[in-house]
């Protein structure tokens, strides 16, 4: 299991897509945070944040998405989640969270929603 | 690491209130309830679990120290966790839970609760070995 934290920023068909993979706790849920404001802040509305490389996820990383979902509301845009692994996903099934996000199984398919709307 | 007698084992670890050090006590519950049988997914809960307990007493404290203490008998592993600080009145304060944090230890472990204890904050939870097969 890689624990290695990172963060890695594409663009597809326009839409930016931040990649995490590695284990998003209390200590690397910061750098997420502050990538995520950056792009709120350069005026990209919607962010696909891919979580397929990730394999720890707690309740402060909830929390970085949760606020950075919200800043992207505000501003008319989404912030579309890929999640493909069970245990990631009960993180969210467990904390109410898997209806309050656009959750997907892979990043096209959610650059795909997002170029749907 | 104490082994009190046949299948019980304790284990103590003090660690300073520094984010990138919460690692050591998933890391310390994960190895215990490997030795202990439990199977990955439940491993993978009690790690998520002691996690959120450390969380729920460090708030936004950037000092002091948590001190966690962990036992396996049988098929259960209890897990205590205290914040102590230079100042006894800080030590003694029972900062307010992240509702995710509590939704979490809910979901996962069979019982957990926080309070004071000899004038510490504390909390604790207790997960049994569930019969999943992985």
């Amino acid at each position: 299991m890689d624990q290695t934290f990172t963060i890695d920023d594409e663009e597809i068909d326009g839409i930016p897509v931040v990649s995490a993979s590695g284990e998003i706790d209390v200590a690397t849920a910061p750098p997420l945070r502050d990538r995520l404001q950056a792009l709120s802040s350069s005026g990209k509305p919607t962010v696909v944040v891919n979580l397929l490389g990730v394999t720890f996820l707690d309740s402060t990383a909830l929390g970085v998405l949760v606020g950075a979902l919200k800043r992207c509301r505000e501003t008319g845009g989404d912030l579309p989640l890929v999640i493909d692994e069970p245990r990631i996903l009960r993180v969210f099934e467990i904390t109410g969270l898997t209806g309050v996000f656009s959750i997907f199984g892979s990043v096209k398919a959610a650059v795909q929603s997002v170029r749907c709307t | 690491m104490t082994e009190r007698k046949t299948g019980t084992i304790s284990v103590d670890l003090s660690i300073p209130v520094q984010a990138d050090l919460v690692v050591l006590a998933r890391l310390a519950a994960a190895t215990l309830a490997s030795r202990a049988g439990f199977g990955v997914e439940d491993i993978e809960d009690l790690r998520l679990a002691v996690e959120e307990l450390c969380l729920s007493l460090v708030g936004s404290r950037e000092h002091g120290r948590l001190h966690l203490s962990y036992e396996c008998e049988g098929d259960a592993i209890e897990v205590a966790c205290w914040y102590e600080d230079d100042h006894a009145v800080d030590s003694a304060r029972l900062v307010r839970a992240d509702d995710l944090s509590l939704r979490i230890l809910d979901a996962l472990v069979d019982e957990h609760g926080r309070g004071l204890r000899d004038g510490r904050a504390g909390a604790w939870l207790r997960k049994r070995r569930s019969d999943r097969v992985v």
